[in-house]
């Protein structure tokens, strides 16, 4: 069970970022080069543990569902509505770069019935997902980071607290829910593009007939490979959630830590969409 | 009279930075305290401190009764539901417009039914001046507007202690007096306890009944607002006659 933060600002959330005291100048280099690490890895180990603790409470608002439905739906609108014409674009262009790239040599050794095969598959199980979750993250997770950091340097997260409202409660859960929600959706509309896209691609520039491009996609492609990039969205729009929520409420520093919070929660979602991706693609195949 | 706020030997430091290093403090119930200082002397850390926004390091905060120290987020709600606090930069909403502002913590607390609620918000509106503005973004208001803002957020849920946080900072001398009298003529209307924090000593001093002055972490001096600018201590007296020669001079320096 997580235990209820003790009462004081968001602090419990909040790592150390101060700098590390500068190396006297009798460290000698492999000695400066082990503290280096060293202070990387519990800087990295600090961040992941405030993530932990941060999903632990909204996993906790969640049980009975405690959400403000107003927030929720604006949320939902904000960063799945307006992310669909980006997500159009990446998954279009995806689709046609896997049969653009592909398409020679399956033409070359007379295998044209594969090029749908091979562009779905690797557009639905891994370009589909990981390209839809980047630009998801560039686009709404940025975006999220830089509105709950300005809320905090702007004491906003104060007076939601003055006002007896927990700022976890209230603006992180409709948040990740929103944006597990959201990825899941444009991911789906994504594969049906980017396989529209690759069929498009594989007629206009590579003269495949459209039946050839069908069969290959309905014969070779199961439905495992959909529901396999598909799945992996949810545990993308998680990590996108927290990091940007994480390092939103956790800001220090004015303009220059929204600044620097959005940069951090882009690098941390990337990190773990790839480190995620691997590891779910390792374990089930 | 009880005491509706009561500090003792309160610690706080930040980054290996004493700011507060044993101050005690107690407004009674009804009471009107100012709190002076110099700047980054840790007032707006008391407030903060009073509201259960920041935990001391070490020492005793009640607050109507109830020792705050250490207690969690959902026990300290019920709590500031009786508190409303007016923050130094406002801290208004910006994903709502003035109305939801004000009406946000009406909402929040349930019990209410909208048009109740929408009626208080206008009351409440019009006695700040800011009729018509409902509808405004807080992006599109002026300083003095959206101190009015927070004023009216502060106060709508007529609460038991009302905090504020520099209520005139920035604001023009006539915008100040009205920020005054306002602040006054709402005293006058719950009789709840008012702790304000203010570098505008001369306005503070016509609305406080008392003036307590901070400094190096702790509480030096407390007396009567209406003498505030003779007051014995002579580090106060040249705080609040702002006069560049004296021991207040000597000892930053």
């Amino acid at each position: 069970m997580i235990d209820e933060p003790p009462a004081g600002s968001l602090d419990h959330l909040r790592p150390q970022r101060d700098e590390p005291p500068p190396p006297s100048p009798e460290t000698g280099i492999v000695s400066r080069a082990f503290e280096g690490i060293g202070g990387g890895a519990i800087r990295i180990a600090q961040e992941v543990g405030g993530i932990v603790v941060l999903s632990g409470q909204v996993l906790r608002a969640l049980v009975p569902p405690r959400i403000d439905r107003r927030e929720l739906v604006k949320n939902l609108y904000k960063m799945g509505n307006r992310s669909v014409p980006i997500v159009v674009l990446t998954a279009f262009f995806a689709g046609g770069l896997m049969t653009l790239q592909a398409g020679p040599f399956v033409i070359k050794f007379g295998a044209a019935a594969l090029a749908g095969w091979a562009a779905g598959y690797a557009v639905l199980r891994e370009m589909g997902p990981i390209l839809i979750a980047l630009m998801f993250s560039g686009r709404v997770g940025a975006n999220n980071t830089a509105e709950l950091a300005t809320m905090t340097v702007t004491e906003q997260l104060d007076g939601l607290r003055a006002l007896a409202i927990d700022p976890v409660q209230f603006l992180v859960v409709p948040r990740v829910i929103a944006m597990i929600t959201m990825l899941f959706a444009l991911t789906i509309i994504g594969d049906f593009v980017a396989l529209a896209g690759a069929a498009i691609v594989a007629r206009v520039m590579l003269g495949i007939e459209w039946s050839t491009m069908y069969h290959s996609f309905a014969d070779n492609l199961r439905p495992y490979d959909f529901f396999h990039g598909v799945y992996k969205s949810l545990a993308f729009g998680g990590a996108i959630a927290m990091s940007s929520c994480y390092f939103g409420i956790t800001v220090r520093g004015g303009a220059v830590g929204v600044g620097r919070a959005v940069n951090a929660a882009v690098v941390a979602a990337a990190v773990s969409i790839m480190l995620l991706d691997f590891f779910l693609t390792y374990t089930t195949g | 009279m009880t005491t509706a706020i009561r500090l003792e030997d309160v610690h706080k430091s930040y980054d290996h930075r004493d700011v507060l290093t044993g101050v005690s403090l107690d407004v009674p119930r009804g009471g009107k305290l100012g709190l002076i200082g110099p700047a980054a002397s840790g007032k707006s850390v008391i407030l903060k401190l009073i509201c259960g926004l920041e935990q001391p390091d070490r020492g005793t905060i009640e607050v109507l009764g109830q020792n705050i120290v250490g207690k969690r987020e959902a026990p300290l709600g019920d709590l500031r539901q009786r508190i409303g606090m007016l923050f130094q930069n406002y801290a208004l909403f910006d994903f709502l417009d003035v109305k939801g502002n004000v009406a946000f913590p009406l909402e929040q607390r349930g019990g209410m039914s909208p048009d109740e609620i929408a009626k208080r918000v206008e009351t409440r509106l019009r006695a700040v001046g800011l009729a018509g503005s409902e509808h405004k973004l807080t992006s599109e208001l002026s300083g003095g507007m959206k101190k009015r803002v927070g004023i009216a957020r502060a106060t709508v849920a007529d609460a038991e202690i009302v905090i504020y946080d520099e209520p005139s900072a920035g604001l023009d001398p006539v915008t100040t007096q009205k920020i005054y009298d306002l602040l006054a003529a709402d005293h006058a209307r719950t009789h709840a306890t008012v702790l304000a924090v203010s570098s505008d000593v001369v306005a503070l001093a016509q609305f406080v009944d008392e003036i307590a002055f901070l400094y190096r972490g702790q509480i030096v001096y407390r007396g009567p607002a209406a003498t505030i600018v003779d007051a014995p201590d002579p580090i106060v007296r040249q705080f609040v006659r702002g006069e560049l020669e004296g021991p207040l001079a000597e000892v930053r320096a």
